[in-house]
């Protein structure tokens, strides 16, 4: 690290002058003592906290939904997850809500360096929220993409569009009856009641998948809105630097330089002033005069 | 040192905003809000490398100057980057007093001293805020980075190291003691940081010779010192993958002043000498339409525009080094992408306009949500561009009205042609008496190049006839003095220094570098292409890498750190040449010369070469100290 650490010289300092001055003073431990948190402080504190389990579960959740494989899918874990980061979403919107309807009622109370500070608190934790959800938007279409995958994997696979798991069964029927015949009489008889059950599936699976679409396309927009609602609100804090305030206070010293100097201008501009100025001299001097003449 | 000086220093600076901790990777970590305070060195320092937005990112809430009106916060950490000066510790001690933070973090951007360290002490004690001075560290970062590979010493207090400072001839021992002081300081931060210790070589009998023992004096104690050594353990680690030790150059100003009163032609060195270019920001005046101001002598205030040149921008960083020409050309064609791009996002609205009336609607939705998505997603890359752009054309233009109304591409070939000796088609007397041919400024320099860079000097008639042509432009003729004199001293030492061949070829006069439309028509301005050409400072480092031998750099001293003995010999104990480089030019640099330094570790492959300066003038400013010089 290229830095040297002073602290503990500090400290030693500190006790060498202590030990010097222990004699007269009594040390008073009032500072020392915890401080009392604000309230504001607090629920940032725990918002943030709760930002950052979300996160954890976001991630894990991610993990989860990039998986492709086929047979060993956790369709029930990252359903349950899903709605766990859902509903931690939602509590962290309101929660931030009401910490920005806290900050608004203490505005007049605080100075405004405090209210700065509150502010931007809550601005950073909104675009963390915004961030997140973001994410999350694309890990659910990330996890519809690789569904549509599946099911178009599995199609191949099988020879009808019904699912594998119809086609495991006959296989089970199929091995279960010993006797031939009767297994190709199944075997006809069957594959006559699946074509039939295919085409209407095939029918309600061609409804279903159009759907389907429309629904992602309708969160596709969706989340497209959101996005540019977040786009918005980070032109709050473009490109800047920390040195920019050092310009507006120098525009502000040469206004006020601007009307001192219209100042002067008509001062020394005013023959009145002369005048004035000249009559009262005239007025003493007549004084000064008479009282001592 | 695979990474640069940059890399590391802001490193350096998130790990201090992280209290000192190294900084985790994962966005799932706590955020810690907190207030960072600083003074104008410290500013100077954050500025060009930390946006406000990257500091919201790392949990800084607020920043305030050390010395402004500050309120308290009652349950917020403050990190304090302050110069350890008397009055920062006055104000920090009241700070302590008032109570104004929960706990704070001092970090001093140099060492500071043990004396100030006990009066922290004894006002901590005295406020009963023992407690909350949680920690207390020397950052070592006294240096400010404004490239990848260059770096400069200071800018706020720049009068006091200036050339000026260094080289006036009524200085005190004391004063030149100081400055050494300041100066070594500087070095040995930027030392730290990086992680090295270098191989010291330098001229002798002059600035940079003192500078250069102080330095391996400090180097020195400082590894014998095995406990607390900086120069071991994690610096020494991860990254540091050359087992070679860079060389390090230092160089003084008198070696060579031509330069920085050279015109120039590459984009960031016009920048800097025309515009006004400071801490990578660029500011222009945009002066609002003419109005005779009225008779109350209210001045009529020009709006002023100021634009970052940063690392992100892509533009910039792959044309800050090319002749203007070519920037002008580049301007004009990514204007032209960006057009292209702009039409392709407005053509998907009438895509999406006729999308009611087909039949295969729900077929094509998809396929234009995704290119909507796409559209939508590139916006801000595209917005970024936009502003980009703009800002390139602004500057390009303002750069552009200055070379037209100064001709400046008229002295940067005449001065090329003093500078390599060539033959030069048209008289000094004629540029000079030419009235609207450059600010008097522009010829004084032209004209203290000549005379720089010619052999004998100019005969008493000739340099009457010249100097009443320059009385007549209106030019102040001090600098001159101090040239004489420079010059006088320098003859006694060596030859002076050649500039080597360059040639430079005009690519035809009038020549339209754009086609008919565009903004950056340069009727009558030449077309100047650049040779490459090596100016002395790029020569000596030059010669000292490869261990060439060469009359004007064998006397150089040398000085390592790391051997057991100080010796007084000039021999090398190195044999190898060096692959790493660090030139230091005390008494001032410009971006010229760092220019040049650039083309040439570009051409030799392998060769890393960094540049840093006392303090970084413009020739405006070069001008004025020589005219303060030359007026004792």
């Amino acid at each position: 690290m290229s830095c040297r650490d002073r602290t503990s010289e500090f400290e030693s300092v500190c006790k060498s002058l202590q030990g010097r001055q222990n004699g007269a003073q009594d040390i008073k431990p009032v500072h020392n003592a915890v401080r009392q948190r604000s309230d504001f402080t607090l629920m940032a504190k725990r918002i943030g906290r709760d930002l950052s389990n979300t996160f954890a579960k976001l991630e894990k959740l991610t993990i989860l939904a990039k998986r492709k494989s086929l047979f060993d899918d956790k369709a029930v874990e990252i359903d349950e997850l899903t709605y766990i980061v859902k509903q931690d979403i939602n509590s962290l919107n309101k929660q931030i809500a009401q910490l920005q309807e806290l900050v608004r009622s203490r505005n007049g109370q605080n100075n405004r360096h405090l209210q700065t500070h509150s502010n931007t608190i809550v601005v950073s934790l909104q675009s963390k929220l915004a961030s997140m959800s973001s994410d999350f938007k694309s890990v659910l279409e990330v996890r519809t993409e690789n569904l549509k995958q599946q099911k178009s994997r599995q199609e191949q696979f099988s020879q009808s569009p019904a699912s594998s798991s119809s086609f495991h069964d006959n296989m089970n029927k199929y091995d279960n009856s010993n006797k031939a015949d009767i297994s190709i009489d199944m075997d006809l008889r069957s594959s006559q009641q699946m074509q039939l059950l295919n085409e209407k599936e095939s029918y309600i699976q061609d409804r279903a998948n159009t759907m389907q679409n429309i629904e992602s396309t309708i969160v596709e927009l969706g989340s497209i809105f959101q996005q540019l609602a977040h786009m918005v609100k980070e032109q709050e804090e473009t490109v800047q630097r920390i040195d920019a305030n050092v310009e507006d206070t120098q525009l502000n010293v040469d206004l006020a330089h601007t009307e001192i100097l219209k100042y002067f201008q008509s001062v020394s501009n005013n023959r009145w002033l002369l005048i004035k100025i000249f009559l009262i001299l005239i007025i003493f001097f007549f004084i000064f005069v008479v009282f001592l003449a | 040192m695979a990474a640069s000086i940059r890399e590391k220093q802001t490193a350096a600076l998130k790990r201090m905003l992280n209290f000192n901790a190294p900084p985790l990777k994962n966005t799932a970590a706590e955020p810690v809000w907190k207030v960072l305070i600083y003074d104008r060195f410290g500013q100077d320092i954050i500025s060009p490398l930390l946006s406000v937005k990257e500091l919201r990112d790392m949990g800084i809430t607020l920043h305030l100057l050390l010395h402004s009106d500050r309120d308290p916060i009652p349950d917020v950490p403050a990190i304090y980057f302050v110069m350890p000066t008397e009055e920062n510790i006055d104000r920090i001690c009241q700070d302590l007093r008032n109570q104004l933070y929960e706990s704070y973090y001092l970090n001093f951007i140099s060492a500071i001293s043990r004396s100030k360290l006990e009066d922290i002490a004894s006002a901590a004690l005295a406020a009963n805020a023992v407690n909350l001075v949680t920690k207390v560290f020397d950052q070592y970062l006294n240096f400010i980075t404004l490239e990848d590979d260059m770096f400069v010493l200071c800018n706020q207090n720049k009068e006091q190291i200036s050339y000026h400072a260094i080289n006036k001839p009524d200085i005190m021992d004391t004063e030149m003691e100081g400055i050494m002081d300041t100066i070594v300081d500087g070095l040995f931060c930027y030392f730290v940081t990086l992680g090295a210790v270098p191989i010291i070589r330098c001229p002798r009998g002059n600035a940079a010779e003192m500078v250069a023992v102080k330095l391996d004096k400090k180097l020195r104690e400082n590894l014998r010192d095995a406990r607390n050594s900086l120069f071991t353990g994690d610096t020494m680690g991860a990254g540091q993958f050359s087992f070679q030790r860079p060389l390090f150059v230092l160089a003084d100003r008198n070696l060579d002043l031509a330069t920085p009163l050279h015109h120039t032609w590459t984009y960031q060195a016009l920048i800097h000498d025309v515009l006004d270019l400071y801490l990578n920001r660029v500011s222009l005046e945009e002066s609002p339409g003419s109005e005779a101001s009225p008779a109350g002598a209210r001045p009529k205030k020009k709006s002023k525009k100021s634009y970052d040149l940063t690392a992100a921008d892509k533009f910039w960083q792959k044309h800050k080094g090319s002749p203007f020409p070519e920037v002008a050309e580049s301007v004009q064609e990514e204007l032209d992408t960006y057009r292209a791009q702009e039409d392709e996002v407005k053509r998907l609205k009438s895509i999406m306009g006729l999308e009611g009336e087909d039949d295969g609607a729900i077929s094509m939705l998809s396929d234009n949500t995704a290119k909507l998505t796409s559209a939508v997603s590139s916006l801000p890359e595209l917005l970024e561009k936009k502003r980009l752009i703009d800002l390139h054309t602004n500057v390009a233009t303002a750069v552009l009205d200055h070379i037209k109304s100064r001709k400046l591409d008229v002295y940067f070939e005449y001065e090329e042609k003093l500078m390599s000796k060539s033959t030069m088609d048209k008289s000094l007397l004629d540029i000079i008496s030419d009235p609207d041919a450059g600010t008097p400024e522009d010829k004084m320099r032209l004209f203290l190049i000549y005379y720089i860079t010619s052999q004998q000097p100019p005969s008493e008639g000739d340099l009457e006839q010249y100097k009443k042509a320059l009385i007549d432009a209106g030019c102040d003729l001090s600098p001159l003095n101090y040239i004489k004199q420079w010059k006088a001293f320098t003859k006694m030492a060596a030859a002076p220094a050649n500039y080597g061949n360059s040639g430079v070829k005009p690519m035809g006069l009038f020549s339209r570098v754009m086609n008919t439309g565009s903004q950056f028509v340069m009727e009558g301005v030449k077309n100047l292409v650049l040779k490459q050409h090596n100016l002395p400072v790029t020569r000596i480092l030059d010669n000292l890498m490869d261990m060439k031998s060469n009359p004007e750099t064998d006397d150089y001293r040398y000085f390592d750190p790391k051997m057991l003995r100080g010796s007084e010999s000039s021999i090398p104990r190195n044999k190898n040449p060096f692959q790493e480089a660090i030139v230091f030019v005390v008494g001032g640099g410009n971006y010229i010369e760092y220019q040049n330094l650039v083309d040439y570790a570009k051409a030799k492959q392998g060769k890393r070469v960094m540049y840093g300066c006392s303090e970084l003038f413009s020739a405006t400013q070069f001008m004025k100290q020589l005219s303060q010089l030359g007026q004792k």
